[in-house]
């Protein structure tokens, strides 16, 4: 009696399937997964992916956050440029990078919408929650984003923008101050009063 | 019942969960109830016990035109984003179709420019119209991009980690 098993996790655009058996020497049962040995990823439009484990932990582990920036309105790339999967985002869609460890092998280049992006969330989601694959997926928790991680979703100009603007306006309003002539007595005004204060001494 | 929150929400986050509930009756007709029967199925009728109560929480949006002072408690939260999070999933077909590059553009700008058409009706009936953020909200560019934005955090909170993900994002430090 074989014991494989295969597990499938469907939505609209995308399949997952892996296979894979029980870890015996944990005692799990037949149903379970606990060492994968195949898994295969159909995504409507592109050729099926397939890999080994290390490819398939390192997708959720960059898919998975980059779903978490996305609530936040935060884009910025996830995976380096040695990892063997990285997601980024182009101008309305996802780019999703997978290289091959062969060598002189090109990276495959898929562009995914956001419906997509969300059946693949949903797929590797059922998975990475799934009871009966026991598997340490190392997937990074979701966490509260600081202020700095969120500064990366405004435009650079939107961010010096203000304290830019605010600093010229200062400047410009002192510039304007510095420009108005200072009121200075007329010399005839002058001379007269300083006659008029004579005789007035004089007269004292 | 431990609460996993770690602080309680600021304002953007409550004027946030409005918004996604605003957005989820803008997507279906009988959204407000349809809100109140999943709180119900959901068995939160001891954070919800009527319509009344829901309307309450939902009224601490400070950006309500009858807004509340005060804000929501941790197990309220999580029974607010736990709802949002049901209810996307129910959604989701809807919610894919809108974000979908494949289907007919025709079709698509229609649904689109519907549910731009009805959100903006629900946020000039709801939200105090004389306050900055609600009159931008208003303005059809950013109305549509806000919109978007909306629906892309439904669809990504419906699936069975979408509750941790919501969570986490509902606790970002405000800029």
């Amino acid at each position: 009696m074989s014991l494989k098993t295969t597990i499938s996790y469907s939505q609209t655009s995308a399949i997952l399937t892996i296979e894979g058996l029980p870890d015996l020497s944990l005692n799990q049962d037949e149903e379970n997964i606990g060492i994968l040995s195949s898994w295969k990823l159909s995504l409507i439009g592109t050729s099926e992916l397939e890999g080994k484990l290390i490819h398939l932990k390192a997708m959720m582990s960059v898919v998975l956050p980059y779903a978490r920036y996305c609530l936040s309105n935060v884009k910025r790339e996830f995976g380096s440029s040695d990892s063997p999967v990285s997601i980024s985002p182009t101008r309305d869609k996802h780019k999703l990078l997978l290289r091959s460890s062969q060598e002189n092998v090109k990276p495959l280049e898929l562009l995914i919408d956001d419906a997509e992006l969300s059946d693949l969330v949903r797929c590797l989601d059922s998975l990475y929650l799934d009871s009966r694959v026991s598997i340490d997926w190392k997937v990074p928790i979701n966490k509260p984003l600081d202020k700095v991680e969120q500064t990366s979703r405004s435009p650079f100009a939107e961010i010096v923008g203000l304290p830019i603007f605010g600093i010229s306006i200062t400047l410009l309003t002192s510039l304007m101050f510095l420009l108005i002539p200072v009121a200075q007595e007329d010399d005839s005004n002058y001379l007269l009063k300083s006659l008029i204060m004579i005789e007035h001494s004089k007269d004292s | 019942m431990k609460s996993s929150l770690k602080t309680k929400l600021g304002r953007k986050a409550l004027e946030r969960i409005d918004l996604l509930l605003l957005t989820i009756e803008s997507l279906d007709l009988n959204g407000s109830e349809s809100i109140y029967w999943t709180s119900q199925r959901l068995g939160l009728e001891k954070r919800f016990p009527n319509r009344v109560e829901l309307w309450k929480k939902r009224c601490l949006n400070p950006l309500r035109k009858s807004s509340r002072r005060g804000s929501l408690t941790n197990h309220d939260t999580e029974a607010l984003i736990l709802l949002i999070c049901t209810i996307s999933n129910n959604l989701y077909p809807l919610l894919r179709q809108l974000l979908s590059s494949r289907e007919p553009e025709n079709i698509t700008s229609q649904r689109w420019s519907l549910l731009n058409r009805r959100f903006s009706e629900l946020v000039n009936e709801r939200m105090n119209t004389r306050r900055g953020s609600v009159t931008k909200l208003l303005q059809s560019e950013y109305l549509t991009k806000v919109n978007r934005q909306m629906i892309l955090i439904l669809a990504l909170s419906s699936g069975p980690g979408g509750v941790d993900r919501l969570m986490a994002s509902l606790q970002d430090q405000s800029i």
